[in-house]
């Protein structure tokens, strides 16, 4: 009960973030981070595969709701959830994947930034195609998943500064 | 027989996957109906209550300029007041009584998708409707699309679906303003004949012939002409009176459209 109500806290703040602050920037027009695939990325090995995917559906399902896009962050979500410990396993070694909370601590910092790169550029890559169907220009869709892509990867990295700094703390 | 069962249950993730999915694409390419769509935006009360919860701090900080806009309107009116002689005054009267106007504020919005929406604090319960027109002291904004108890959803002029009749001030030239997506202080008035006089800097007003608007509220000026490829209309681009991305309070044109003319459209379809 305990990991499912923290799990819950992040869900809410990661939803309260994207909702309130990060929705709003948009810088150049078509930049915009999308921090809360973070609960996502954060899903640790001891969870349930239909867990990780439920988890991830409802926090899409919650931000559509208030970006007025139903379904687009639920579809994206959803599938990254789905290849979430595929992803995971590539930069760990198979043994130690059995007991894994993923962060730069337990998978090293170098391994950990690949990791956090690949699942925000797949994410994006689904979010921005999803979004802008009917294609139309493609430089312009290269352009907004590059530059979000960036964005969401500093985002994530300043977060997992401020978490391991206030783990080692206590 | 087992082992299958075993496989399945191991693998059952799969296809709550699978479903999760199509759920999320049927959402995503199901909702065409503009009902469905107000009821997943903010235009439902539980996300509009917390979208207007976050606008109420906006508001503090826009006071000053909203008080600025409001003076204005108010010298503008007063203006326009002694403008009229008694007789005039009385005449209007008449016609104003079936419209009426009621204030609200913007509480969600964004102007960077290449479909806007916008949501207003104001729903049936104030007598806001569906068709209605919202505009602001600057300009034209938009439609309300749907509306629910105590919010609605407007659908502006940053919307690929939206087309406003609109004229050229002083002239009865009119043409469709549409917004091509990208710049957000930029539009397109379409179907203007070829041989109307139009120049850089004219204004662009609505024409009042739908009652969603009523005559003569501003929407831009003109910033390019150009004529148009099939070589019978022009292509004039209007830069945009309002600022989109900086909303506070808003009006909403409620008319009662006279009920003959709802007989007449009814014939006609």
């Amino acid at each position: 009960m305990d990991t499912f109500m923290r799990r819950f806290g992040t869900f809410v703040f990661v939803a309260l973030i994207q909702i309130l602050f990060l929705n709003r920037i948009s810088l150049f027009g078509y930049v915009t981070p999308l921090f809360y695939i973070w609960l996502i990325v954060k899903f640790d090995s001891y969870m349930k595969r239909s867990g990780m995917l439920l988890w991830a559906f409802f926090l899409g399902l919650v931000l559509d709701m208030f970006s007025g896009t139903p379904g687009l962050n639920a579809a994206s979500a959803t599938l990254l959830a789905m290849v979430q410990p595929g992803i995971v396993k590539m930069f760990v070694q198979t043994e130690r994947y059995e007991q894994l909370f993923p962060g730069s601590a337990t998978m090293g910092g170098r391994p950990f930034a690949g990791y956090l790169l690949i699942m925000t550029v797949l994410h994006h890559t689904v979010y921005f195609i999803l979004r802008s169907i009917p294609l139309g220009d493609w430089s312009v869709l290269v352009l907004k998943v590059v530059f979000s892509t960036l964005l969401t990867f500093i985002f994530m990295i300043v977060a997992e500064r401020l978490t391991l700094s206030s783990s080692s703390k206590r | 027989m087992r082992s299958l069962l075993d496989y399945l249950v191991k693998f059952s993730y799969v296809f709550l996957f699978i479903i999760l999915e199509i759920l999320s694409l049927v959402l995503l390419f199901g909702f065409n109906d503009r009902q469905k769509l107000a009821f997943m935006t903010s235009a439902n009360s539980v996300s509009g209550s917390i979208a207007e919860l976050c606008s109420n701090v906006d508001v503090y900080f826009n006071l000053r300029r909203e008080n600025t806009f409001l003076v204005e309107e108010n010298a503008r009116l007063r203006s326009m007041l002694y403008e009229f002689t008694d007789s005039q005054i009385v005449r209007k009267a008449r016609i104003m009584s079936s419209v009426g106007v009621i204030a609200a504020r913007v509480v969600d919005n964004s102007v960077r998708k290449d479909d806007n929406y916008m949501t207003v604090n104001k729903g049936t319960n104030d007598g806001v409707e569906k068709g209605m027109g919202v505009y602001n002291t600057t300009g034209v904004i938009g439609v309300v699309i749907a509306s629910g108890k105590s919010y609605s959803l407007v659908m502006p002029i940053l919307n690929g679906n939206t087309s406003i009749s609109s004229k050229i001030k002083g002239t009865d030239n009119f043409g469709f303003l549409e917004w091509q997506g990208g710049d957000p202080y930029t539009a397109q008035l379409k179907d203007v004949p070829y041989h109307s006089k139009v120049e850089v800097g004219d204004t662009v007003v609505t024409t009042g012939f739908s009652s969603v608007f009523p005559e003569n509220i501003t929407v831009g000026t003109v910033s390019d002409v150009q004529r148009s490829s099939n070589g019978y209309t022009l292509k004039i681009l209007v830069s945009l009176a309002v600022d989109f991305s900086d909303l506070g309070w808003v009006y909403i044109h409620s008319k009662t459209v006279d009920p003959e003319i709802i007989e007449l459209q009814k014939q006609l379809k």
